[in-house]
């Protein structure tokens, strides 16, 4: 109506500027307010704004590390090592740190479901669920077929393993199962042969001279990764003029292949042949300490055929370096040999782990750095030659009702071996399972579990270490704990089975059996004063102690042999499986952070991939990127190639871990599951899954997938980003000592230096001890709200790590291999190039020598990314999202950034500043030691140390003066607050 | 009137509306007086909100700290039934924060409070107030004069992390 008339320019001008002021005022008046919800009745131990702290077991991976888990108004926003368990020390893997994305993960189950005639699943509330269990139960034990009621769990080493033993056979049935999908089978078999003795024993990885794995990913999987990471860079620290050596021998550079010292390339499955040819070497050239003279005849007699030409013919690796080995074996004071990985996963495993125990034997390691006695609860484990008897018991209709806790078989079994079909065998199938996963996504009932962080419990993971495991916070759904559930069917489905189970509930269950603990460990102590310390420490621990053990003759009565592969056909690649740092068995792939996290070797996110040879690819026209149709005799998957060499050219590699197809939105439909193409048929001897015995087809589908990296060079081009000393040059700097001559080529500085009247914060990171884990990347999201993107942007470069592990490789040949890691963070420079060319002054140097940014202030310009030579800022290109309950990890102590400002490490200025609160409350200065950023705190291999740099005597100013100390790119003279120390490489050649 | 002042002053009305300046003091989903509590029965502040000496959190009292109370004082008072029916319905009190600083602002209550500052010299005389209102605008510049007058840390990181 009024654009029709013709309007003049005051009028115009009027109606804009009411409009305008209308708008503004509007908008300012227009913000909801905020509520302040009160408590009802508030918990004493809670003090809102103040964290409370809890100790408890990580259950993630069977190593059972303990835990301190931070919380916040009853919820767990952080979790962090235990300083007082004896396996890990107070360090925590990316794993661990992950454990609180399965407590708050937005696809766990959220109360019972029953599947219905549809086929869909429905809730339904927990009197009709436990209602439906205890009838089924009831009912097959009143018709006597309580011996078809079957149970499957995990290693649960405790009460929780204990309550599940004695009330399924209560019931009736002795169909009990504890399955891993990786239970070192060949290990355990290996050393029942060689010592009589089916364990694992403790390695000390730290005492080792030389520490040579054939094939044993210890900083990733294996066994206790946090802990030998931790061993592991002790042992390579520079002391009296030496340093640890570490040789891997396999057919692929794995991370803990790219941190050896020398990696061996290996045709795979051959490792049994290069253990005797070292056993050959050091028999015959007299290199062995005493054993009995019948021993060394007996052994001389087995290896006879294995001199090093022979050797090398089979193994590939060169006669020459049989030798160099065997010599340096020998001689080390004391060595170690260690299997895993490839090594035990052929069809001749155990041969090859008995073969590593004779050359641990003939070389006096036994006793010494492989202690009997402390021993893993892994060796508890059922076999998987157990798995596929229950299997077949299934198919045959042996089974009437399997109880499903914590293992999701559909997925980590190969596909050969039938479980599916004879699932369907089952008329009641019933899972614990806290996640819709795929194995329970076939089940007709699910009574979800509490996360371990809601759980009561114990786990232990070694003799002598208890770990006992508390509720950090309510739970979050309803869920109810497995334990609880238990006992309260117990007293429902008969009168005999309520009284063998007369617990109310799980905790009263832990409590009892902690009794038995106290009256073995701490008979003097009052109970509750006992349970109470155990309670705050974490667990209760006992040193247990090594046991001698001698030379079994059944070790000269194995069989040893090549290796058995099936689909042995022309062009037919030798297919490595391997488990993922990040995603163990598959367990891994629902949470966020750890599909955002780069594979520590090759760097890719979001994603699995085929690993093939350069060479190879190039021979079958395969590019980077190529989606390959994978065929084994036993099935097929589609996957793109990734060339990688290090990698023996027969063989092609992929990880295990993705390849879901129901576990959850981060999962599904990502990748492809290796397990699915292997042998159904077990090693012979061990009966465990011989997972790498399999080989494979390659065709090009003609498709392409992308693999998204999360980008930067692999070069240093010269730059001297990662730089290493050979262990000559670090006996140099050492006669030289601290503070050596760097000063002298300082530049003239043109700005007057900064005042630090208090404090002046500064770290240290020791590349020598980095492994390339990314334990601190995780531990870093954690802490600071940091957004997990997608794939899609990560592909764009906007990933969000504050902090990242950069992996230069110097050398990846034959003969030498050269990676280096370096953690990359804010160097928080004293001439920071970031500081001067912000427009709004949002960032600017504070007085205790942090860089700060300011998100309320900054406007984003991004000219401080812009000019940072180190590339660490981060710009928050959208707003991102937590989906519920995700977002219940928030740390209420660092802001949560909006769209459009920049961010980058602050040094978790949150937790100087809760330090500096605490020291002002109790009238004292802060003390060394009492800050420590979250990725410092997390680091098992404790390569990063902060501090105050004005305390002469702090850790962080004693690593400033080190001999080996240099800082990235200091020929930019930003003047970091960070010290590297460089890498200690040896030339073992 | 012309068309043009028609659209002004319709404007101008609506933006009266939106601005909403009768709700500039909220009214609290029960009729609690600090001029009756903290005024004439002079409760000490720290008795209901018990964390701001030892939290940068200063508290909101819990609902079994006002039934404490009224459970049996002046129960039959239309507004302190309504404390009760929280309680039987076990539902919290839904209080409207009157003095709310953006998400990007970490004040401590502990260090202001341990430092000897008197509540109303950032909360106003609440003891005569009925209803809260908001007595004292609380900018960033009113924080910083009075941090510089106390010779306190401006450092930007105190506050904004």
């Amino acid at each position: 109506m009024l654009m029709s008339q013709q309007i003049n320019r005051r009028d115009f001008l009027k109606v804009l500027g009411v409009g305008g002021a209308a708008t503004a005022l509007v908008s300012c008046a227009a913000e909801p307010p905020e509520t302040l919800i009160p408590y009802l009745i508030p918990p004493e131990e809670i003090i809102p704004g103040v964290a409370t702290w809890y100790a408890t077991v990580c259950r993630e991976c069977p190593a059972g590390c303990g835990m301190l888990v931070r919380t916040r108004e009853g919820r767990a926003v952080k979790v962090e090592g235990n300083p007082s368990h004896p396996v890990n020390r107070g360090r925590l893997c990316a794993r661990g740190q992950a454990s609180l994305q399965g407590l708050y993960n937005p696809d766990r189950v959220r109360q019972p479901l029953l599947r219905g005639d549809s086929g869909q699943f429905q809730s339904i509330s927990w009197e009709e669920a436990e209602g439906l269990l205890v009838e089924r139960l009831a009912d097959l034990r009143r018709q006597g077929k309580a011996e078809g009621i079957a149970c499957v769990s995990p290693l649960l080493g405790g009460s929780l393993d204990h309550l599940i033993g004695t009330w399924l056979a209560a019931l009736g049935s002795k169909r009990r199962l504890t399955y891993e999908a990786f239970a070192y089978e060949p290990l355990r078999a290996a050393n029942r042969i060689a010592f009589g003795r089916a364990v694992i024993p403790s390695y000390d990885i730290e005492a080792a001279e030389l520490l040579l794995s054939f094939g044993a990913d210890f900083l990733e999987t294996w066994i206790s990764p946090v802990a030998y990471t931790g061993a592991f860079a002790t042992m390579r620290a520079y002391r009296d003029g030496r340093v640890g050596t570490s040789i891997y021998v396999g057919p692929r550079l794995s991370l803990t292949a790219a941190n050896a010292d020398e990696w061996v390339r290996i045709k795979p499955g051959t490792e049994l042949f290069l253990a005797f040819g070292l056993i050959h070497v050091i028999l015959k050239e007299r290199l062995a300490p005493s054993i009995p003279q019948k021993e060394v005849q007996q052994l001389k007699a087995l290896v006879k055929a294995y001199d090093p030409e022979a050797v090398a013919a089979v193994t590939e690796v060169p006669a020459g370096k049989v030798f160099r080995l065997a010599r340096m074996f020998a001689r080390a004071r004391p060595g170690l040999a260690i299997g895993g990985g490839v090594a035990a996963a052929s069809r001749n495993a155990t041969a090859t782990l008995v073969a590593i125990n004779l050359l641990n034997y003939v070389t006096g390691n036994v006793g010494r750095t492989v202690r009997f006695g402390p021993n893993a609860n892994l060796a508890k484990l059922a076999t998987y030659r157990d798995m596929l008897s229950l299997v077949k018991a299934m198919d045959k209709g042996e089974v009437q009702a399997l109880l499903l806790y914590g293992v999701n078989p559909l997925f980590t079994l190969p596909e050969a071996v039938g479980f599916r079909a004879a699932l369907k065998k089952i008329p009641w199938v019933v899972s614990f399972a806290p996640f819709m996963d795929e194995t329970t996504a076939e089940a007709n009932l699910i009574l979800p579990d509490h996360t371990p962080l809601e759980s009561w419990g114990d786990y232990s993971p070694w003799d002598g270490v208890h770990g006992l495991m508390q509720p950090v916070m309510q739970p979050v759904f309803k869920t109810k704990a497995v334990g609880d559930l238990l006992l309260s069917v117990a007293k429902r489905v008969d009168e005999r089975m309520a009284k063998e189970f007369p617990w109310p509930t799980f905790y009263e269950y832990v409590r009892d059996r902690w009794q038995e603990l106290h009256r073995r460990l701490a008979p003097m102590k009052e109970f509750e004063a006992f349970w109470e310390e155990a309670l705050r420490s974490g667990g209760i621990w006992k040193k247990a102690r090594a046991t001698p053990v001698r030379l079994s003759p059944e070790a000269f009565e194995m069989a040893f042999e090549p290796p058995e592969l099936d689909g042995g056909v022309a062009d037919a690649f030798h297919l490595l499986p391997f488990p993922s740092l990040l995603h163990y068995d598959g367990r891994g792939a629902n949470r966020p952070w750890l599909q955002e996290l780069p594979d520590p070797v090759t760097e890719i996110v979001w994603d699995s991939w085929l690993e093939i040879h350069p060479e190879a690819a190039k021979r079958m026209g395969i590019g980077e990127g190529d989606v390959i149709a994978v065929t084994s005799p036993h099935g097929a998957l589609e996957l793109p190639a990734h060339l990688h060499d290090g990698l023996h050219l027969d063989a092609v590699a992929i990880p295990i871990g993705q390849g879901h197809w129901a576990y959850g939105r981060y999962a599904e439909g990502r990748g492809a599951n290796p397990l699915a193409l292997l042998s159904p048929i077990p090693e012979a001897t061990s009966g465990g899954l011989a997972w790498s015995a399999t080989k494979v087809t390659l065709r090009k589908t003609g498709r392409r997938h992308p693999l998204v990296t999360v980008g930067g060079s692999s070069q240093q081009f010269g730059r001297g980003i990662a730089q290493a000393v050979s262990l000559a040059e670090m006996m140099e700097l050492a006669k030289v000592g601290e503070g050596a001559g760097r000063e002298a080529h300082r530049p003239k500085q043109i700005y007057p230096p900064h005042d630090h009247p208090e404090h002046r914060w500064g770290m240290a990171i020791d590349l020598n001890a980095c492994v390339g884990c990314n334990a601190c990347v995780a531990a870093c999201y954690a802490e600071n709200n940091i957004p997990v993107v997608g794939k899609e942007r990560v592909a764009e470069g906007r990933i969000m790590s504050w902090i990242r592990i950069e992996r230069y490789v110097e050398a990846q040949q034959l003969n030498r291999t050269d990676i280096r890691f370096l953690p990359m963070l804010c160097q928080h420079c004293d001439a920071a190039p970031c500081e001067s060319v912000c427009p709004v002054y949002a960032t600017y140097h504070t007085p205790e020598g942090l860089n700060a940014q300011v998100y309320n202030r900054c406007v984003g310009v991004r000219y401080c990314n812009n000019n940072c030579p180190y590339k660490v800022r981060r710009f928050n290109w959208f707003q991102y999202q937590w989906p519920e309950p995700l977002n219940w990890q928030l740390n209420p102590d660092v802001t949560v950034r909006t769209v459009g400002v920049m961010e980058k490490c602050t040094f978790c200025v949150q937790r100087i500043r809760e330090a500096e609160d605490r020291a002002k409350d109790e009238g004292r200065a802060v003390r060394e030691g009492e800050v420590t950023p979250a990725c410092a705190q997390a680091c098992p291999a404790r390569a990063i140390v902060f501090g105050d740099l004005k305390d002469p005597r702090s850790d962080v100013s004693r690593l400033s003066r080190d001999p080996r100390r240099y800082q990235v790119l200091e020929q930019l003279n930003t003047q970091p607050a960070i010290t590297y120390l460089k890498k200690i490489r040896q030339a073992l050649e | 009137m012309t068309r043009v002042g028609a659209v002004v002053a319709a404007l101008a009305v609506a933006t009266l509306i939106a601005a909403r300046p009768w709700e500039s003091v909220p009214i609290q989903p029960l009729a609690f007086s600090h001029k009756v509590h903290a005024g004439e029965y002079e409760i000490p502040c720290l008795y209901c909100h018990v964390h701001a000496g030892r939290s940068a959190i200063a508290g909101i009292p819990s609902v079994d700290r006002c039934m404490g109370c009224h459970a049996i004082m002046k129960a039959d008072k239309a507004e302190v039934k309504k404390i009760r029916e929280y309680w039987d319905r076990q539902e919290p009190i839904p209080w409207i924060k009157i003095y709310d600083q953006p998400d990007f602002v970490h004040f401590s209550h502990k260090r202001h409070v341990l430092k000897g500052i008197a509540c109303k010299t950032c909360h106003g005389a609440v003891e005569t107030m009925d209803r809260v209102q908001k007595a004292v605008v609380l900018d960033m510049d009113r924080c910083v004069a009075c941090h510089m007058e106390k010779k306190a840390n401006i450092d930007c990181l105190t506050c904004h992390r």
